[in-house]
């Protein structure tokens, strides 16, 4: 099993969505988060004032999927949040080892 | 059946009888029909008791007592069983067995029965001591037993301890409730009532039965009434909401089978189903359910409130109504209330229904009761021409731009009805409920609640988070369409076809305004910004806001910057009062970057006036129609590819060459295309290629390295990357063999493109060879602008210098060399004089704004001018 983190431009997230719904994953976590990597904060000037950006809004997708649909799912995400500008993210993709459905005690795969 | 049957099952029977008929909606007074046969079972069991007899009763009178909720005779399903064994002396020896005896076959059952053994003494001191114990206690109903005993309770806590501590109880019990209100008033409650704590919920009215007992020696609920508390349709009005909040409640219990008091998201949608909620009016029937209980538990809420309210004045100050003091005509306030001062003078000027809550906005003081009562009975007084009648528009206006108070003017006339009756258009919305997680609030509650944030922001102390708001709100001219935008943004959301609830709200807000006799600027204004309530936050969480050609778009649709800031305010506004779901730091963060960007673009740019709107849609259509033969989608597209600059700034002839160039580029990295002219000696050349960094100092340095002489040039990139480079350049000296010099430049081209050709070499050499030509000529020093302040999308590097042979190649060397990628340059030369400017990113495509980063710019260029002129002394 693997999980698989991406972080992508907000606008985007419907697009990613709807690919990997597609593919037949079936759940995922989506959540609003900030940070900076190359593309970083600015400051912007209103009326003499300045007004600090220092972490660029993203969102943050987890998806757990079988192994042998990990690499689907890279694709399917790196090709639907892609903009070609800077910012569009990254994804990362980890081993997982255990996952629990907590209704059901299930393990594994069938917990997914 | 014979026998007679024990109490025990004869409850149970009794029991599943009477939820029965309750399930099928045949029984509306369950929890006093299930209070009946719990006290049937109780005297049953203890005229059948064994245990009884023995206990003396003629020694040691003693009585069974009910408490709580069950006291009050409204025992819900799965409540607990609340009953005291009350002895009048100490307690016998034989109780424990009594208790078997009685209360172990219902625990049995498994019904929730708590019971306590207390002596008469340690009840009236516990209820002194402890103010929860006396709460119980207030609500004690006698089951059986010794009566008088009874009585002798009530009695003592009477004189005993309400009568020494009935002061210190009623503050406690306020407090409590304050506590409970803050506790439970946090947003989930919202979504997910809790019908015993919540706000509104049972327990405010149990409160205000509980302050009656103590204040008023209230003995049954509609002694509310009888005492003068309630007004006879309030307390009508009371018991309906109570009925329904309980049978909510009991449905709640049945359905979860527990004694569960939150209405979870999970019941909501069967509870409307059972209770015979249907889909109506383009609401579904849970929506209608959860309207219905809102406006229910509210009114609860509210007359909790009022009663608190006065019962704590009544208490300090000990007075019954005092002489008024007049504040209008017709109006006076007393007891630091709004009252009319006679029914009739409303008759005579019904303005006053209006008046009155003006005053109560500008005097801080709430109506009285009495007042509120006397507005919902003279309703019928506001007719269509009170609806236009300048007066009361101005009254209007006042309420609408009045500072918040601890009450809310606006609901308290949405509460009368006024509202409503003023503006008929508004009835929809009231208890409308959006069945979501994200919507909180009714569409009438997030209204008012959208329109105090933006009061908030107009009264926000500048050091606040919400500073910057208010800052926005100082600037704006005419406020108040925004506050009347906020109070309307939403009124179309009462329509049957929600379909579009923004757009039906313009046209909701045309006719109101326009009844009202707004000027038509106004009706404009208060109408676009109901119609685009949605815009700003969609735009700012839905499409790339990095894209320059989003924010021109932005910007063109919002059309001036009062606009967009009333806009602005109006979306967080709006966002914040829906509940923590639509509003929050990330959102903040990604709107505020919108509006700094269309802000921006509206200040500075031409891009976005309506005017450069029109120009361009001339000439889409003119291209269009040149390359009919061409299918339309595919020209859409290459236009939706094309810059917002780009449109403006080319003409639609070399537009329509640029098409075909870039029909004729197919798979190539680039396509040549001379054409001569304006005069005899320039031509206009123009390279259409696949865009790469340094592409364009690529095509400047194979011009000097052929002899062109660059008078001006161009770039353009679209957004698919495909570069249009245009160069003005004076015509190849011999014209004979010119066809020859272009084909030179395309080889150059390839050959560098390719990296096969070192430009850099190749033109050093050249420009040694020149050097022996070199003019000494006195000249300006060099000025180098790095202006980042006039695009949010790129920096502009001006560049005012001489021209040289090569110049333009070295500058956009030396910027390609700083990692830069030039989007747009216009290179024009006057004599020898150049004004260079490009507009740059960097290679990650953001701007270069970092000190560091302009330092090194300016320094590399300062140092390409000073070495690669001919004249340079490093040269």
């Amino acid at each position: 099993m693997k999980k698989i983190e991406a972080i992508i431009k907000p606008f985007k997230l419907d697009d990613v969505k709807e690919g990997l719904t597609e593919l037949g994953v079936q759940g995922m976590t989506v959540s609003e988060v900030k940070g900076f990597g190359r593309q970083r904060g600015h400051t912007e000037i209103y009326r003499g004032a300045e007004y600090k950006v220092d972490f660029v809004p993203k969102v943050k997708l987890e998806v757990v999927v079988d192994s042998e649909l990990a690499p689907q799912v890279v694709e399917v995400i790196a090709q639907k949040a892609k903009t070609g500008a800077l910012g569009d993210g990254k994804i990362f993709v980890s081993s997982l080892e255990e996952v629990i459905r907590i209704r059901t005690g299930e393990k594994g795969k069938q917990a997914i | 059946m014979s026998q007679p049957q024990f109490p025990i099952s004869l409850l149970q029977e009794q029991r599943q009888q009477l939820l029965a008929r309750f399930v099928k909606g045949e029984e509306p007074h369950f929890l006093e029909r299930h209070t009946e046969i719990l006290d049937d079972y109780f005297r049953e069991s203890f005229a059948g008791s064994t245990v009884g007899p023995r206990m003396r009763v003629e020694k040691n009178p003693y009585a069974i007592i009910a408490l709580g909720g069950y006291g009050r005779k409204e025992q819900c399903l799965h409540s607990d069983v609340d009953v005291l064994l009350l002895f009048k002396k100490k307690i016998a020896d034989e109780a424990k067995a009594l208790v078997r005896e009685i209360f172990y076959p219902l625990w049995d059952m498994g019904l929730q029965v708590a019971h306590a053994t207390r002596s008469l003494k340690e009840c009236a001191t516990l209820a002194s001591q402890d103010f929860e114990v006396l709460t119980s206690l207030l609500d004690a109903r006698f089951l059986c037993g010794i009566s008088s005993l009874y009585s002798e309770l009530m009695g003592r806590l009477r004189d005993k301890v309400l009568r020494r501590q009935g002061g210190a109880y009623l503050a406690w019990l306020a407090e409590r409730n304050r506590e409970r209100h803050s506790r439970y008033g946090d947003s989930t409650y919202l979504l997910e009532p809790n019908l015993k704590e919540g706000l509104g919920g049972l327990r405010d009215y149990h409160a205000m039965l509980w302050m009656g007992r103590a204040a008023y020696q209230i003995a049954e609920p509609r002694d509310l009434e009888f005492s003068g508390h309630l007004s006879h349709d309030d307390f009508e009005s009371l018991c309906e909401a109570l009925s329904f909040v309980k049978t909510v409640r009991n449905w709640l219990h049945h359905l979860s089978g527990r004694k569960c008091d939150q209405l979870y998201f999970e019941y909501q949608v069967r509870l409307a189903e059972n209770l015979g909620y249907r889909q109506e009016n383009g609401q579904r029937a849970v929506e209608g359910f959860l309207g219905d209980l809102h406006g229910q538990m509210e009114f609860l809420k509210r007359q909790h409130l009022m009663f608190l309210k006065r019962a704590i004045t009544a208490k300090k100050s000990g007075r019954k109504k005092g002489p008024g003091r007049t504040v209008a005509a017709g109006i006076e306030t007393v007891r630091d209330a709004l009252d009319f001062e006679s029914p009739e003078a409303i008759l005579q000027n019904p303005h006053l229904l209006i008046k009155i809550f003006e005053k109560s906005a500008v005097l801080g003081q709430p109506l009285a009761v009495g007042a509120s009562r006397l507005v919902k009975e003279f309703l019928y007084l506001v007719d269509e021409r009170f609806q236009k009648s300048p007066a009361v528009i101005k009254s209007l206006k006042r309420i609408l731009s009045a500072s918040p108070h601890t009450f809310n003017v606006l609901n308290e006339m949405f509460t009368t009805g006024l509202m409503t009756g003023l503006i008929p258009e508004m009835k929809g919305i009231v208890n409308r409920i959006q069945y979501d997680e994200y919507h909180l609030y009714p569409v009438d509650k997030h209204s008012l609640r959208t329109l105090q944030m933006l009061k908030g922001f107009r009264d926000a102390p500048l050091d606040e988070p919400d500073a910057f708001y208010a800052k926005i709100y100082k600037e704006i001219g005419n406020p108040e369409l925004l506050l009347w935008a906020g109070l309307f943004h939403d009124v179309g959301k009462g329509e049957q076809d929600q379909a579009d609830h923004a757009r039906q709200g313009e046209q909701i807000v045309r006719r109101v305004f326009s009844r009202m006799g707004f000027p038509q600027e106004d009706i404009e204004t208060i109408s676009f910004l109901v119609r685009e309530h949605l815009f700003l936050i969609h735009t700012a969480t839905r499409r790339d806001i990095n894209d320059e050609k989003i924010v021109v778009q932005s910007a063109r649709h919002v059309g001036d910057t009062e606009r967009l800031k009333m806009l602005y305010l109006l979306t967080v506004a709006d966002s914040k009062a829906t509940g923590p779901k639509a509003w929050n730091d990330w959102k903040a963060t990604l709107l505020k970057e919108l509006f700094f960007k269309i802000h921006h673009m509206l200040q500075e740019g031409v891009l976005a006036t309506r005017a450069a709107a029109d120009l361009v849609e001339k000439k889409r259509k003119e291209v269009f129609q040149r390359w009919a033969s061409m299918p339309e989608s595919t020209l859409q597209t290459l236009f939706e590819q094309m810059s917002t600059r780009y449109l403006l700034h080319t003409t639609s002839e070399e537009m329509v060459r640029h098409v075909g160039l870039y029909q004729r580029l197919g798979p190539a990295p680039f396509v040549l295309d001379v054409q001569r002219g304006p005069q005899e000696n320039y031509r206009t050349v123009t390279v259409c290629a696949r865009d790469f960094p340094g592409l364009f100092s690529t095509i400047a340095g194979v011009f000097t390295l052929n002899n062109l002489d660059i008078l001006s040039a161009q770039i353009n990139t679209w957004r698919n990357h495909i570069a249009l480079d245009i160069f003005r350049v004076k015509a190849p000296p011999d014209t004979l063999f010119e066809a020859n010099v272009w084909d030179q430049v395309n080889k150059d081209l390839s050959a560098a493109s390719q990296g096969e050709l070192n430009l850099s070499a190749a033109l050093d050499q050249k420009v040694r060879a020149h050097q022996s030509l070199g003019r000494k000529l006195p000249r300006q020093p060099d000025k180098i602008i790095v202006d980042n302040e006039s695009s949010d999308f790129f920096t502009i590097i001006e560049i005012f210098t001489h021209d040289f042979p090569g110049l333009l190649y070295r500058i956009t060397n030396s910027l390609f060399q700083c990692r830069l990628d030039v989007w747009v340059a216009k290179i024009a030369t006057k004599a020898d004089q150049v004004v260079d400017v490009f507009y740059v990113r960097d290679f990650d495509g953001q701007k270069v704004d970092s000190p560091e980063q302009v330092t090194a710019v300016e320094e590399a260029i300062k140092h390409m001018l000073a070495n690669g002129s001919p004249e340079g002394p490093g040269s």
